[in-house]
């Protein structure tokens, strides 16, 4: 049972607008494989043009190796979970899972075995007679997952289907879907814009923002190697310093930003001297550094060649506010330089014990090996307040690429 | 309601719009209803002879309808008849009430409804006149049908049940297309595709899916059509024959060819009964409750 869904060059538009771009990717069978992206993003499409729903205006979908352009939403070997679950409101539960199997003409004994051992995967064992209406919304969860497992599909397509339960409960059926993907062994492929939810599932994550695919990985290189500044923007939380590609080190990059001066990274990708970057530096990488305790712990990322004129590293900021949550402190300040704000994660050692008042002017250093330099590709920009997109994709720093090279030493 | 009423507009107002209510329902509705119930359980009699010794409550009147074979097969030709028009319709509307509110655009269905709704603005004698040119035996259609070499020679739509039956389906059509509309709009879509993710066709789609959402509303524009076709009047008396005659029709005759109006009481009343029943019956059939249908 080959359950591996490729996309070549699909392209979707609707009138003037593009809603993917060119598109190729594979994903493997047996794979849970996440779409992350913010609403907007183009990932449902995606997900419509696998199940069929949609076809692409350019391209192909295949499953299994097996071209799917011909074939109607009713014939492939999807199942899909959808958002508000659709589950057939005047059907006991019994017969919503049963119904797949009755169109494709599985006599009532052998759907009624199938349906109990179903109920038994998703612990639901008994409550094949009761009516929808009946069901808690976790419960509605597990009869959708079983009502699509049903037609034994070779893909399994999830929309999102947790945004409606409790936080509590969905961190439950985390693992839940994630045990029932290892069990039944079915590509699971799972739209979602709660980066936790992808992040704690996923063998691989696809990255989306504006129709593209920004980046592809599992989740600890995503979280660790973002490549795109969206991603690193998107996946988890960062701290962004604008400004311009000045050197090239080896794996350092080093950029200048104004008021700040020279500071470095580990180079995500090719960039050219003069081009627009950012710096992104996690909260949990920045430390406040003591007066006379100037040395940032020594770079353990293999990013890191030797420095000989060590660009600055640390930065001095003006505290905001100090909020107490649970396991950590997370400190917000500005940069005495130029206002932008920063966040700091201070975790339970020697860090956290430190007394910070609003006001206080403290140095915050990070290693440059855990900081990451990225050029900037036009792709959307994310409020840092709130994750949402503010700013559309533009073209702008795209151009810059065109500039010289500078090869790594 | 009137404890609601007052607290919004005060007892006033409350009070006048119950009364008007009031008013209405007893002397406008139940009053003539139960003056016709009893005129039918009277006899006949001469303007001098009433409140006389032969002025008495007698079954006279209905005992006529069941000695009369004509009579009582043109009530059960009516009642097949209205039956026949309401499947017809339904067969015509659901096709058209599933498009409006699940495929057409929002534009398209307001365009669409807005075409369906014009016709209407047109007086149902003038619409049923405007049938009756269209299928005269040398009519459009017809001439239509003659021309582009599909019949041979002329059909009589008027002279069996056919003439009766297209103009009652048109006459009756918004009746229908408007409950179906409304009951099928209000089914999720993602319903309908996830019936057919899990692989149903399109037939079991609608049977399993869209018509039991749509169920309550099937049953508001049977019950609607069934009512508006067995008490027709127009469309019988233009557009049928001798053969096709409407028991609506006889009433007619009693109450003012006859100048039987105990008689005519009667007949009326036995129509109703009908309906009633075909009512019920439709309710417990499709298992819903007036409260479904006053939605």
């Amino acid at each position: 049972m080959d359950g591996s869904v490729t996309l070549q060059e699909v392209v979707m538009r609707f009138g003037d607008f593009t809603a993917i771009e060119p598109t190729s990717l594979t994903i493997e069978s047996g794979e849970f494989f996440s779409f992350l992206g913010p609403s907007g993003c183009g990932k449902t499409t995606l997900l419509n043009m696998i199940s069929g729903f949609l076809t692409p205006s350019e391209g192909r979908v295949l499953i299994g190796g097996e071209p799917m352009t011909n074939v109607s939403v009713n014939q492939r070997p999807t199942a899909m979970i959808f958002q508000n679950l659709a589950l057939f409101p005047l059907m006991s539960v019994y017969q919503n899972i049963e119904f797949g199997m009755q169109v494709r003409g599985v006599d009532r004994a052998t759907r009624r075995n199938k349906a109990d051992e179903l109920l038994d995967l998703v612990a639901l064992t008994g409550s094949g007679d009761k009516s929808i209406a009946a069901l808690s919304g976790g419960q509605k969860q597990r009869v959708a997952i079983a009502r699509a497992l049903a037609v034994e599909p070779r893909v399994l397509l999830l929309d999102e289907p947790l945004s409606a339960l409790d936080l509590k409960l969905r961190q439950h059926m985390r693992n839940e879907l994630k045990a029932i993907q290892r069990k039944t062994g079915i590509t699971f492929i799972y739209i979602t814009h709660d980066q936790g939810e992808a992040l704690t599932m996923s063998d691989r994550v696809a990255v989306m923002s504006a129709g593209r695919i920004q980046q592809v990985a599992d989740p600890e290189t995503l979280y660790r190697h973002p490549q795109t500044g969206f991603v690193a923007a998107f996946v988890g939380e960062n701290n962004r310093l604008a400004g311009q590609v000045v050197e090239r080190r080896g794996e350092l990059a080093i950029i200048e930003i104004d008021g700040l001066g020279r500071l470095a990274g580990c180079a995500g990708g090719d960039m050219a001297v003069g081009q627009s970057a950012a710096l992104f530096v996690r909260p949990e990488h920045l430390r406040v550094v003591r007066p006379g305790q100037l040395d940032v712990a020594r770079p353990e990322q293999p990013c890191i060649a030797k420095l000989e004129s060590s660009p600055q590293s640390t930065l001095e900021v003006e505290v905001e506010t100090l909020s107490f949550e649970g396991a950590w402190r997370m400190l917000e300040a500005r940069l005495t330089a130029n206002g932008e704000r920063l966040r700091i994660l201070l975790g339970q050692g020697a860090d956290g014990a430190v007394e910070l008042a609003p006001g206080e002017r403290v140095h915050v250093g990070y290693n440059p090996g855990q900081a990451r330099v990225l050029v900037d590709d036009g792709s959307p920009r994310l409020d840092t307040e709130t994750g949402e997109v503010v700013e559309a994709a533009s073209p702008g720093g795209v151009q810059a690429q065109e500039g010289d090279h500078v090869s790594p030493a | 309601m009137f404890r609601q009423l007052k607290a919004r507009f005060g007892s006033a107002i409350a009070m006048a719009v119950v009364g008007v209510l009031g008013v209405w329902l007893i002397a406008m509705v139940t009053l003539p209803q139960l003056q016709m119930i009893d005129y039918s359980f009277r006899p006949s009699l001469l303007p001098a002879e009433i409140g006389g010794p032969k002025d008495h409550w007698t079954l006279d009147n209905y005992v006529t309808l069941f000695n009369n074979e004509i009579h009582l097969a043109i009530f059960f030709k009516t009642l097949w008849s209205s039956v026949l028009v309401t499947l017809l319709t339904l067969c015509v509307s659901y096709p058209l009430a599933y498009f409006l509110a699940k495929v057409a655009s929002p534009g398209q269905a307001a365009l669409c409804l807005l075409l369906l709704v014009i016709p209407f603005w047109v007086n149902e004698i003038l619409r049923t006149f405007a049938w009756f040119i269209l299928l005269a035996y040398s009519g459009p259609l017809n001439e239509l049908l003659l021309s582009m070499g599909l019949i041979e020679r002329p059909i009589r739509y008027m002279s069996g049940d056919a003439g009766v039956l297209i103009g009652m389906v048109y006459a009756y059509i918004l009746f229908m297309v408007f409950p179906l509309y409304n009951a099928i709009e209000s089914l999720d879509g993602n319903q309908i595709r996830a019936a057919r993710d899990l692989g149903a066709g399109s037939l079991r789609t609608h049977w399993r899916i869209v018509i039991p959402h749509a169920k309550p509303g099937i049953a508001t524009g049977c019950i609607m059509t069934f009512m508006l076709a067995a008490g027709s009047y127009a469309v019988p008396a233009l557009l049928g024959s001798p053969g096709s005659r409407w028991f609506t029709q006889i009433i007619y005759n009693w109450f003012f060819a006859g100048g039987d109006w105990n008689q005519g009481a009667a007949y009326a009343f036995m129509l109703l009964v009908l309906c009633i029943g075909f009512m019920s019956l439709v309710m417990r059939l499709f298992k819903v409750g007036l409260a479904d249908i006053a939605k």
